[in-house]
């Protein structure tokens, strides 16, 4: 028989001495939690297959326009970055309306919502953070459409010298995009536990938002009213970003009636950006609220 | 060393004129420390009160030095706290969702992981821990949200009815497991309960409340210390009214409590006590199971102070 050496030690309950993070590396770690969990991340494989499903989706139409200008050799004009959210808008639209919830309804419902108020951060912070990695996500999921369309189009020949100004302007009205997505998508997945009443709320938001304001647009045309017309840009995230490039960026509208001045379009980006901030408030009064239950 | 001090603490939730905590008066040590009450005693309000997530409406309170009106950060920081309800999202694995509560306390990635995986076996989630916490026992979950407030090695750690859906066996346990972080781990612990029975096994000291009222806060031995009276239990047809009536006839003074009888010495020696009872049994015929010295019950000081 063999003899033993092996010996099992129990080490009971050891204290931790070593260095720890401060309030700016907790952020960044949940940052980055939140923003991969919205992709499917460290979640089970199922949770994957919408997000990347759908950015799948998004990405066709980049990939056509590509190969369209490789293999037809049409000009790089077809390019159209800034217009490009509003072609994809049916799609960006549903994974936030999917995906807000998973930061936020998430925790409401399984409780955990009280482990994080507990930690460090508190409330305030948490709930920013939160919102922070929902605007992360969605910008991801707006660029990178953006990016094969540029890095795309520079391989079949385009010049950078034309495609880079466009381009930047489209990440702008991107991150814009994602700012108020984000805070549209936040606002809806924080008042409900139920997952479903709040991908409901976001998409009547989004989807039909965009739909009456592209309608009402129209007849505020054929009324010969293009003016007032363009102000009801503020009740579409998609049409806001779309007259803020046109308005300021000098990109193409896809819409009928853009703002014609740059004060005009200043103003609307002012206003929309009052209005997240308003919503953002609410949001942490809503968790600081919720921290004291 | 004190690590938690109330001064008159006094909670009224919005222009309720019942305080959910009235005038209450506190210190808190090391070892394991229970606060025990009825639902809605104010047990939950006094820790929310207490990690600065709900501000008092008068008073002061510090935990580990930190005020907690004004360093509610640092607080959270060396606290951990483990809720009442259900708090663990069901599609993730315990292993990775200890390691996540861990990182937002502030542990670097690599100790988060390890220390994750430590607590984990500390709590008895070894095998365990690879799998959804969807489908998780009760006596699962609730080792799973022990470990998660206890991932960052806090200076202390802050239970809100960790037996609660507990079958007797995981309750034991789960008592142990208390047990253990107070006194091995060296961690001081606040435990709620609304079981007194559970708590007077477990804690060193024992604060009591009732309806925000502080009734008392002792060392638990204050409360189990021997009554100075005797207990007696005797078998046999009709054999508590027999004893009784025979200690009667000696003017021994007695009452029931249950199947015992509750004999209370006067000035008698317990010598002599002991002799007559024994003496008794002998002439009555009855079997004599047991005498023994009562010793107190944290349920007498509901039995006492709080009116029916």
């Amino acid at each position: 028989m063999s003899e033993r050496t092996g010996v099992i030690h129990d080490i009971g309950y050891r204290p931790y001495t070593g260095p720890r993070e401060g309030r700016w590396g907790i952020v960044a770690g949940l940052l980055r939690h939140g923003a991969l969990s919205t992709f499917g991340f460290g979640r089970s494989a199922r949770s994957k297959v919408l997000p990347f499903g759908l950015l799948v989706v998004t990405l066709v139409p980049a990939i056509v326009f590509v190969g369209i200008i490789s293999f037809v050799g049409m000009d790089s004009e077809l390019l159209n970055y800034a217009g490009y959210q509003q072609v994809t808008a049916a799609f960006v639209s549903l994974f936030v309306a999917a995906q807000a919830p998973v930061l936020f309804t998430r925790d409401l419902r399984s409780g955990a919502i009280s482990l994080y108020l507990a930690r460090p951060l508190g409330p305030a912070a948490f709930a920013l953070v939160r919102w922070a990695s929902l605007v992360l996500a969605i910008l991801a999921f707006v660029v990178t459409p953006l990016v094969v369309m540029f890095v795309g189009g520079l391989g079949a020949g385009a010049e950078v010298r034309d495609e880079l100004p466009r381009f930047l302007v489209a990440l702008a009205g991107a991150l814009l995009l994602a700012v108020l997505l984000a805070t549209v998508g936040a606002t809806a997945a924080s008042l409900t536990m139920r997952r479903g009443l709040a991908i409901g709320g976001t998409i009547v938001v989004l989807i039909f938002g965009l739909g009456a304001t592209a309608i009402l647009q129209e007849i505020g045309r054929e009324q010969g009213v293009e003016d007032a017309a363009a102000w009801l840009g503020l009740i579409s995230p998609f049409v806001l970003v779309d007259a803020v490039q046109h308005g300021l960026g000098d990109a193409a509208s896809s819409f009928e009636t853009p703002p014609d001045n740059p004060t005009t379009a200043a103003l609307m980006l002012l206003i929309a950006l009052a209005a997240a901030a308003a919503a953002l408030l609410l949001l942490v009064r809503r968790y600081r609220t919720r921290g004291s239950r | 060393m004190t690590v938690i001090q109330t001064r008159v603490l006094t909670k009224r939730y919005g222009g309720s004129k019942v305080a959910a905590l009235d005038s209450l008066s506190i210190d808190v040590g090391e070892g394991v420390t229970g606060v025990v009450g009825a639902n809605g005693a104010g047990k939950s309000t006094l820790i929310k009160i207490l990690l600065g997530l709900l501000s008092p409406t008068s008073g002061d309170a510090t935990v580990l030095g930190h005020d907690i009106r004004t360093e509610g950060e640092a607080i959270r920081t060396a606290v951990g706290y483990m809720p009442e309800h259900d708090c663990l999202p069901p599609d993730m694995r315990a292993i990775d969702f200890v390691v996540h509560m861990g990182r937002v306390s502030g542990l670097p990635p690599a100790a988060a992981r390890e220390r994750a995986a430590d607590v984990l076996r500390h709590v008895g989630l070894a095998e365990e821990r690879y799998r959804l916490m969807g489908g998780y026992s009760t006596g699962m979950k609730q080792r799973a949200k022990l470990a998660q407030a206890l991932v960052h090695d806090p200076r202390l750690v802050m239970l809100d009815e960790p037996t609660n859906g507990l079958d007797p066996a995981a309750r034991e346990d789960m008592l142990a497991l208390v047990r253990r972080i107070g006194h091995d781990f060296g961690i001081p612990v606040l435990v709620t309960s609304h079981l007194l029975g559970e708590l007077e096994r477990i804690s060193d000291h024992v604060v009591v409340l009732d309806a925000g009222h502080l009734l008392r806060s002792e060392a638990t031995t204050a409360f189990t210390a021997d009554t100075g009276h005797v207990l007696v239990e005797v078998l046999g047809e009709d054999a508590q009214s027999r004893m009784g009536q025979a200690l009667a006839a000696r003017g021994v003074a007695w009452q029931p409590r249950g199947q015992l009888l509750e004999i209370d010495p006067a000035d008698a020696p317990p010598d002599a006590l002991r002799d007559i009872v024994r003496d008794l049994a002998a002439e009555l015929g009855l079997g004599l199971v047991r005498i023994q010295p009562q010793t107190g019950r944290l349920e007498d000081v509901f039995r006492e102070e709080v009116p029916a």
